[in-house]
């Protein structure tokens, strides 16, 4: 059996069982290049883009007015360009339980909750499943780099074939082509944020060093690895804590006029409470680890950071995968090739299924129907969550999790539609389609009816392309999907069979 | 063109677990091993080790594919990590050196 041979069962079957599951990962991440754009979009306290007069001793004093818990820790983000509102998170001691709040800019309360921007990250990394999520995109994470891995080496004429579309040939070697275009086209970044997506959660998914070289010490490896500074507690009661505001300021003298990002305060019960203050930069691809750390009480400098070169580079590599550098042209690259890497998956499935249509074989009505239930259904539960973020009232308790029920059952019933719909599958995508296109025009209307700010008339009036780009590229997709969905519901052109050689890729 | 054309379920069974596990074993090895060996002060021999570690994992996995019999491929994975981890594991002072 020759390699390549032994290389395109590998590729058809690890390529084919993680696709629906990989297309999830992949379609949050890209969703999530856009995060923060959503999540103003989501918040209409945010539309006019007011800038908030809070500061860190204001935030504080909120948390100690309205949470009497014991914290193991507590954080907050400053207002930026991205996200022009403070941010605050803590940790309760005892049961662990975290909690998020942003703040509205005017007023200073606590903005209604929303899923937001949010919910697509962490989609993305950790499935909503928590810790077993992560693994499961890790492992999906490893199954990505083999198929890429082998899919090199079955493509002969990768140069050749990346000029090649035969839109008009039959159904296999169309959708070769196309999974071929978008594999070649996008090959450097699936193989980059395939290997830094795994590589990021290194420390969990191999521990070798920690348990080896650290004897398995956990907070000793980071503090180590990182650079970083770490005070147990004590558990004596903590004297006064010094002004967030003059560490903020302190801050930003000792970086030389740099910006800080992130706020926390560790154990601020205790004597031994520390304050960390990480610098915040969009100008470098790995974010800045220059983080201070203070004695809570006394404001004494206590550490700066200087992470070794390892944790640079893995910083560097986790920058690359995040994104967070360069501006929103970085991010819209990173958004083309996402979505290439969602075409990628849906081509490859529909080879397999293009093939087997042709010759019969087992498993093609569960692949349809997977198709239907994860390829067009996701993208259909995200647009329902949007309309859900619109339409459930701003002052209902437990909003949040109103829309996640809201997304979790319409992509139930889509999946549903999808199982029954399998048997004629070409009527069903373009039904889908028909309602994605309704779901995503509508979408800029209702946005205009409910909120006074944030519709495109009043969005492209400022000037304020974040909040505009999201209603017009949810009209662009909308009008692609009518299109398909209406050429869709032609009768499929009957292709003229051709005798023509059979290359190795497609015996696969 | 080739000797066989298909794999019997066994030999593709046998070489899936193989990629997995025993991939992700070689490359727990090869973590573990630069993790004591590379010439790096500590935290930097863990990094640099654990980052290369899943290239390690994707290579085993190809490799087991492409071998020409399902034992063979599991006795070069197998046979390489435990040779790393008893190189790794044994000298203990060695890998926890600053």
């Amino acid at each position: 059996m020759s390699l390549r041979q032994s290389m395109a069962g590998l590729h058809t079957w690890g390529g084919l069982l993680p696709s629906w599951l990989l297309y999830v990962i992949i379609l949050a991440g890209t969703i999530a290049c856009f995060d923060k754009e959503l999540e103003r979009w989501m918040r209409p306290a945010l539309h006019q883009g007011a800038a908030s007069q809070m500061t860190a001793d204001d935030v504080r004093d909120w948390l100690q007015r309205n949470v009497k818990d014991e914290l193991h820790a507590f954080w907050m983000h400053p207002p930026t360009e991205r996200e022009p509102y403070w941010r605050l998170g803590w940790e309760v001691h005892d049961s662990g339980e975290q909690r998020n709040i942003a703040f509205d800019p005017v007023g200073a309360e606590p903005m209604p909750e929303t899923l937001g921007g949010d919910f697509f990250f962490r989609l993305h990394y950790t499935l909503h499943a928590g810790m077993p999520g992560v693994y499961i995109v890790g492992l999906a994470g490893m199954f990505m780099l083999v198929a890429l891995v082998s899919g090199v080496i079955i493509h002969r004429r990768i140069f050749k074939d990346f000029f090649t579309l035969r839109p008009g040939a039959n159904g296999q070697r169309a959708w070769l082509d196309a999974h071929n275009l978008f594999g070649v086209l996008g090959l450097p970044f699936h193989l980059v944020l395939a290997y830094t997506g795994v590589v990021i959660f290194m420390s969990n998914y191999m521990p070798a060093g920690l348990q080896l070289a650290y004897k398995g010490d956990v907070e000793h490896f980071f503090s180590e690895v990182m650079g970083a500074y770490h005070r147990e507690e004590v558990g004596q009661p903590a004297p006064p804590a010094m002004s967030l505001n003059e560490l903020v300021a302190e801050s930003r003298r000792q970086w030389g006029g740099g910006e800080p990002g992130w706020v926390v305060v560790h154990h601020p019960a205790d004597v031994a409470a520390v304050v960390d203050i990480r610098r915040f930069s969009t100008s470098r691809v790995g974010a800045p680890q220059e983080t201070l750390t203070y004695d809570a009480a006394s404001g004494e400098l206590l550490h700066r950071q200087q992470p070794p070169a390892g944790y640079s580079t893995y910083n560097w590599l986790a920058g690359l995968h995040m994104a967070q550098f360069g501006g929103s042209l970085v991010r819209l690259l990173y958004l083309m090739l996402g979505l290439a890497g969602c075409a990628l998956m849906v081509a490859g499935v529909k080879v397999w299924v293009a093939k087997r249509e042709a010759r019969g074989g087992a498993g093609i009505g569960l692949v349809r129907a997977l198709n239907g239930a994860l390829f067009v259904g996701l993208p259909l539960a995200s647009l329902a969550l949007l309309w859900g973020n619109r339409l459930i009232p701003l002052g209902m308790a437990e909003r949040a999790s109103a829309e996640a029920w809201l997304f979790v059952g319409a992509w139930s019933l889509l999946a549903l539609w999808a199982v029954l719909g399998r048997r004629q599958p070409r009527r069903l995508l373009s039904q889908q389609l028909a309602l994605g296109a309704l779901l995503a025009l509508g979408l800029p209307l209702l946005n205009g009816l409910t909120t006074a700010h944030g519709h495109l008339l009043a969005s492209l009036a400022r000037g304020d392309w974040a909040l505009a780009g999201i209603d017009l590229f949810l009209l662009l997709a909308g009008l692609c999907a009518a299109l398909a969905a209406w050429r869709l519901a032609r009768p499929a052109p009957l292709a003229a069979p051709r005798g023509r050689r059979i290359l190795v890729e497609e015996t696969a | 063109m080739s000797k066989q054309s298909t794999l019997s379920s066994w030999s593709i069974a046998s070489r899936v677990l193989a990629a997995l596990f025993g991939g992700y074993a070689l490359a727990y090895a090869f973590a573990a091993f630069f993790s004591v060996y590379l010439p790096l002060p500590r935290p930097d021999r863990v990094a640099f080790a654990g980052m290369l570690s899943f290239a390690v994992w994707t290579a085993a996995a190809i490799y087991v594919f492409a071998a020409r019999s399902a034992l063979r491929a599991w006795s070069g994975v197998a046979g390489l990590s435990v040779v790393l981890c008893l190189a790794a594991f044994l000298p203990s002072e060695l890998g926890v050196r600053p």
